[in-house]
């Protein structure tokens, strides 16, 4: 049995053929079923909007590449659209890109989340259709551990990578739980708007909306259950937020050290957190010297993920490493299951002679007590194990070379095993 | 010198300790909670302690202010009265929790004067200089954390400042949980350390007479004790954070290891 993995992602194909290459959920298990009948032992179908490929599993001899032709040309009407954008990987790199892609190393943004996900619920289906049950199946949940041992291990998807997931990251790290805190949004430009949705979603729960033109604020509010504030006084409910967000066109500082340095003494120094994403700054500058008030600005909020992004591709690399390191073991795992039957098959064997033999000369042999003929068993035993020890040691030492499969194959026709 | 005075005195200290309940509650809860039963029963407090000072005066037929404990009890009694007029006019609560500990602690040494009859029971003697031992340690193991805490808290707010957040910090709890740390650290740790303090004072009044107040080591635990109200009084009242909660910690936490320095050799020259 041998594993196959074909398909296309966002390294080898740009959307519009990704797109139309991709299979709906609802006809999932038709493909599924369709591999099967193909000839595929097992097949699994990942198809997401950055990658579509089928994993199957086929017996060691069958061509795994034809059925996936096959299934393209029936699927497709023709398979010459996508050459030169299609991957075909087999056995040890099936395997290999099996656990990249659910460790995420394999993703448009490395580390991101919903990869993981996509796997399980695509590997979901493919269980319900029966279509694993075998060594994808052994393969796949084993990716699933890889992916878990890479997240914990590394941390890869700790970081945010988008602005306003910072926005989100650094609030955290200022106030422990968003839960409670309140936000204040001034202006409504849609990356403030995004911020705050971001901040809504973790936890932020009272959101306060001001704007020059108030039906704006009001609509804006609106959308996360909050409140407007009336533009001209907003500055003296100041103190009663935690996190700021502004995204205002006005052409100059909306809020100044003043300001600031009123708001936080009626806070009692109680931190607040200002994000202007607004070109030209809404917010002074100076107002970050304030103790307890952080300050970031768009281009500050670019360089965390800026850092966050370096920061990941060193943990890929780590990742990379852990994942060639359960390869090699799940490899290993897997050539010594492929010679257990070779070792049961050859243990019966003997033990099937062993027995008749003993049977044929107790028949001839009167009068032994039950001790001698338990020592008989004993003695003949203890034989047949001495002279299976050499070839079973040396079918686990084969398991896994290069050339093991001829060593196995050899000790088969010596003791005349039966495939 | 009369001994009603002293009863008088006494009966002040134990209003008085309803304000100190008040201004650990505050602390360690961040809000009032029985300011208005606390304000009484020291108002009620600076009365007796005002007949005690009658009384004494009368005995002696001049101003009660003849050593370090009349006018300890002096000095507090007057601290009481300006702090009432003080909350008469302007309202000043939040300064209570700086004045109440303060005003029982001095009131308090103000009446361990006269020398009362020795233990008569040796466990209680034991069992009260562990409690003020295991006390007074636990305070100073809680100043550990705060002092810990408010470091930590300064070189993460640091580098929110800078906008670089290197990897390590990450593993670091963020600035509102070292806050939240600070809080009920510092507030238990005062909580015990009174404890430690009062329990302390009134068991070397009992062994050694009126000795025990001119002992370094003794002024000294008084100076640490103080210092940990001034650190909970800025943090309560005015909302200290950051960098001068570090350094107000760590000098409170440096006190409390010369206290205790200076108390592996107390108890031998006590009891010379």
């Amino acid at each position: 049995m041998k594993l196959f993995v074909a398909g296309l992602s966002h390294k080898t194909a740009p959307v519009h053929l990704r797109e139309k290459f991709a299979i709906a959920e609802a006809s999932l298990p038709k493909a599924l079923q369709d591999l099967q009948k193909l000839g595929a032992s097992e097949a699994m179908v990942l198809s997401t909007c950055n990658r579509v490929e089928m994993s199957l599993s086929v017996p060691d001899t069958a061509p795994a590449g034809e059925i996936f032709d096959e299934f393209l040309r029936s699927w497709q009407g023709s398979s010459s659209a996508f050459e030169g954008h299609l991957y075909r990987l087999e056995s040890r790199e099936a395997i290999h890109h099996l656990f990249r892609v659910a460790a995420s190393l394999d993703s448009m943004v490395v580390g991101e989340p919903q990869i993981l996900g996509q796997l399980k619920a695509a590997y979901a289906v493919a269980k319900s259709e029966g279509t694993v049950g075998g060594l994808l199946e052994t393969v796949v949940t084993r990716a699933f551990n890889v992916a878990k041992r890479v997240r914990t291990e590394t941390g890869i998807g700790q970081m945010a990578v988008s602005v306003s997931y910072a926005a989100v990251e650094l609030a955290r790290r200022i106030f422990g739980s968003l839960k409670g805190q309140t936000v204040l949004i001034i202006g409504s430009g849609k990356m403030g708007e995004l911020a705050a949705k971001h901040l809504h979603r973790s936890g932020a729960s009272k959101i306060l909306v001001t704007n020059r033109t108030h039906e704006r604020a009001v609509e804006m509010a609106a959308l996360f259950s909050g409140r407007a504030v009336e533009y001209t006084t907003f500055t003296s409910m100041l103190h009663e937020v935690d996190i700021v967000i502004a995204s205002s066109g006005a052409p100059h500082y909306i809020l100044n050290r003043d300001n600031l340095q009123r708001a936080i003494s009626a806070r009692r120094n109680r931190p607040m957190f200002l994000i202007d994403i607004a070109v030209p700054r809404n917010i002074d500058p100076a107002v970050n010297d304030i103790e307890g008030v952080f300050l970031y600005d768009v281009d500050d909020l670019e360089g965390v993920v800026n850092a966050n992004i370096q920061e990941r591709s060193k943990q890929a690399q780590a990742a990379e490493g852990i994942v060639l390191r359960e390869l090699d073991q799940t490899l290993t795992r897997l050539k010594l299951e492929e010679v257990t039957p070779t070792i049961v098959s050859l243990q019966g064997q003997l033990e099937e002679i062993r027995a008749a033999e003993v049977a044929k000369t107790l028949r001839r042999m009167h009068g032994l007590t039950a001790e001698q003929e338990h020592q008989i068993e004993a003695l003949t035993k203890s034989i047949i194990n001495k002279i299976a020890h050499g070839p079973i040691s040396e079918l686990r030492r084969n398991a896994g070379q290069p050339d093991g499969d001829q060593a196995v194959e050899l000790i088969r026709k010596v003791f005349h095993l039966q495939a | 010198m009369g001994d009603s005075g002293i009863l008088w005195l006494r009966v002040a200290a134990g209003l008085y300790s309803f304000g100190l309940l008040d201004a650990i509650i505050t602390v360690l809860r961040r809000r009032e909670a029985i300011f208005r039963v606390a304000i009484v029963a020291f108002a009620l407090g600076a009365v007796f302690q005002l007949v005690s000072l009658v009384e004494m005066g009368l005995a002696q037929g001049r101003l009660p202010v003849n050593d370090i404990f009349e006018t300890m009890a002096f000095l507090a009694w007057i601290v009481t009265v300006v702090f009432l007029a003080i909350h008469y006019r302007y309202k000043a609560a939040s300064l209570s929790v700086f004045i109440f500990p303060l005003v029982f602690v001095m009131t308090l040494v103000g009446a361990l004067r006269n020398p009362v009859s020795p233990w008569s029971n040796s466990v209680v003697r034991s069992t009260s200089l562990a409690v003020h031992v295991v006390a007074s340690l636990m305070g100073y193991a809680a100043l550990l954390f705060t002092a810990a805490a408010s470091v930590v808290y300064l070189m993460q707010e640091r580098q929110l400042k800078r906008k670089n957040i290197p990897a390590v910090f990450r593993v670091l709890p963020p600035l509102g949980v070292l806050d939240d740390l600070i809080s009920k650290s510092l507030g238990l740790g005062f909580l015990f350390v009174t404890i430690g303090l009062v329990i302390g004072s009134i068991w070397a009044f009992v062994e050694t007479g009126t000795r025990w107040i001119g002992n370094g080591s003794v002024a000294i635990s008084f100076v640490t004790w103080a210092v940990y109200l001034a650190l909970v009084f800025f943090r309560v009242s005015a909302g200290w954070r950051g960098r001068k909660t570090a350094i107000l910690s760590i000098i409170a936490l440096v006190c409390c290891l010369v206290t205790w320095i200076a108390h592996s050799q107390l108890q031998r020259r006590l009891l010379q």
